[in-house]
């Protein structure tokens, strides 16, 4: 993977000419997600790839393309012999880009079930199409989600490395999907595939984190933050607590770059991150874990700094040199809850439907759950305690079960087509959901209103509509055909029509 | 305790997302758990009875990120 270009960082704040969001905490958020598809019961193996296409048929058909934008604005793309891939559209808000991920799992369903019905033709009626929504095969290859912030330019590579991955690995608390490894489970799907060490984002080939050159917004303003260290989730919390809990921790990080002063996550840097992802995927105790910091006695003293009821509990032994990952967690709540003291108002305007007040409850919760090992409460939100218990559950009823048998339910978990799993713990209460079908549904038909997924997703529909020949890419609109055309939207914080996309519109 | 919990949050969140989103802050007993996780286990009992190995050995496949 080649070098990162840096284009330079803006130590100060350009008044003139900025885009209105650029001050603020306005954060526009994606999901990516590649999924695993397999096929049973067609009485000889089926090539993944294969019904791959197979399943994209429609949309190549459609689009002349493996890759296209839908009328909710975002992205379906697959790549020759790799993994169906759904990227929500621009959102401003958690809650939205939630409503978008699973809109997506709506739409590879509906693909799949496609592909699944022909196959039957060709196999029979025992032929099941599966589409996982997780990191990894049986074989050891892995695939990944992937979350994306617009963040303010003035906020260096470095820093997020150092501030931010710390976090990102310990988040992994709430957010790990689990996975059963032979006779091992584990807490994250992707400790074991991601590179041992990251020592700089540029260098290495499959980092946890890193800066693509292209924002798809104005560069001069923002780039885009691409986290790779993450699970796929089916629990729609998770997913909703990926993006808002990062979007706090990136608040913090942003204003103190913008001011030029400490945020108080500088001392957060952990020694070896590589290390201290496995040592947290390993930890079923998550208490007894410990992670070697860089910089031990910056975080004691932070820690005694932040005047924050839970501080004791976090910090580090004088002498010790490491941290568990819940005190870490910890820690960086406190620091949030320290910066929302002055900042909560700017950064509830900044989210339509989200205030940072009740992230940081949720935060403190699932925190509080960890610390007293309430199973039942983690198990309801928390995909790897879902799997866990329900793992121990079975266990109890059969003593003797294979290990192959768990290894089929934590995929099966996974198969947002033909998974038993997961349905009948939402269906039976155990497993929260935070939005009803009518809303994801509503999320798959419209794009976010307030972003500039709203004119894209407009386009398209009207494109489709028309049967013009149109593409896209996340900044641009192109009418295809005679009337070759087209409207650049820049700013991914407008909804507001152009000139230019007006009258792409009207030669539609 | 949760029930407390989620009458603080409501407060202290804004009229539109108690409208537009359905949380589910419920926090059931332990027995109450129980009881739906068995209920879960009947349901998932006829995917135990086919072959597991075949069905974690069909994917496989390569290109992720």
């Amino acid at each position: 993977m080649p070098q990162l270009r840096d284009s330079g960082d803006h130590g100060a704040t350009r008044q003139f000419g900025m885009s209105p969001q650029f001050e603020g905490f306005a954060r526009i958020f994606g999901v990516e997600t590649e999924y695993g598809v397999s096929v049973t019961g067609a009485g000889q193996p089926v090539d993944a790839a294969q019904v791959a296409m197979m399943m994209f048929q429609p949309v190549v058909s459609r689009a002349r393309s493996t890759n296209t934008y839908l009328v909710n604005g975002s992205r379906l793309y697959l790549d020759v012999g790799s993994h169906p891939e759904y990227a929500t559209a621009e959102a401003r808000d958690p809650m939205d880009a939630l409503a978008q991920d699973l809109a997506g799992e709506l739409v590879m369903t509906r693909l799949a079930v496609q592909a699944q019905h022909r196959l039957r033709e060709r196999y029979g009626d025992g032929v099941a199409v599966h589409l996982f929504k997780n990191n990894a095969d049986s074989a050891g290859h892995s695939f990944g989600c992937h979350e994306n912030y617009l963040v303010r330019r003035y906020v260096p590579l470095e820093t997020v490395e150092h501030q931010l991955l710390p976090f990102l690995i310990t988040r992994q608390l709430y957010t790990g999907a689990g996975r059963v490894v032979g006779d091992r489970f584990e807490i994250t799907q992707r400790a074991d595939f991601l590179d041992e060490a990251v020592s700089s984002a540029t260098t290495r080939s499959r980092p946890m984190v890193n800066t693509r050159d292209e924002p798809h917004a104005d560069p001069d303003e923002f780039r885009r933050l691409h986290v790779i260290i993450g699970d796929s989730n089916r629990s729609q919390w998770a997913t909703w607590m990926k993006l808002a809990v990062t979007h706090l921790v990136l608040c913090v990080i942003e204003e103190s770059a913008r001011l030029g002063v400490p945020s108080g996550l500088e001392c957060c840097a952990l020694a070896d991150p590589g290390e201290a992802n496995r040592a947290v995927s390993r930890d079923l105790t998550c208490r007894t874990a410990l992670l070697r910091l860089a910089d031990a006695d910056g975080l004691r003293r932070a820690v005694r700094a932040v005047d924050d009821d839970d501080a004791s509990s976090i910090s580090p032994l004088s002498g010790d040199t490491a941290v568990t990952a819940l005190a870490l967690q910890r820690y960086y709540l406190a620091v949030v809850r320290r910066f929302m003291r002055e900042h909560a108002s700017a950064m509830d305007a900044a989210m339509p439907a989200t205030t940072a007040t009740r992230i940081v409850a949720e935060w403190q919760t699932v925190l509080d759950s960890l610390e007293h090992g309430d199973t039942a409460a983690l198990a309801s939100r928390v995909d790897w305690a879902a799997k866990r218990r329900l793992f121990d559950a079975l266990r109890r009823r059969d003593p003797g079960i294979a290990a192959a048998q768990l290894e089929r339910l934590d995929m099966d978990y996974h198969d947002i087509v033909n998974g038993r799993l997961y349905p009948s713990l939402v269906a039976r209460g155990v497993m929260t959901t935070l939005l009803d079908d009518a809303s994801i549904k509503r999320a798959a038909e419209t794009a976010p209103a307030d972003t500039r997924a709203a004119l894209r997703g407009a386009f398209v529909a009207r494109a489709l509509e028309r049967g013009s020949r149109f593409s896209c890419d996340w900044t641009r609109l192109t009418l295809g055909g005679d009337a070759h055309t087209e409207a650049v939207l820049i700013d991914p914080f407008d909804s507001e029509s152009t000139p230019e996309y007006r009258r792409l519109m009207d030669l539609l | 305790m949760p029930q407390q919990f989620m009458h603080a949050q409501n407060e202290a969140t804004n009229q539109q997302d108690d409208q537009s989103h359905e949380t589910v802050l419920a926090h059931d007993t332990a027995a109450v758990q129980d009881d739906a996780l068995d209920a879960v286990l009947d349901d998932i009992e006829s995917t135990l009875e086919t072959n597991a190995e075949d069905y974690v050995n069909s994917f496989v496949q390569k290109g992720g990120e």
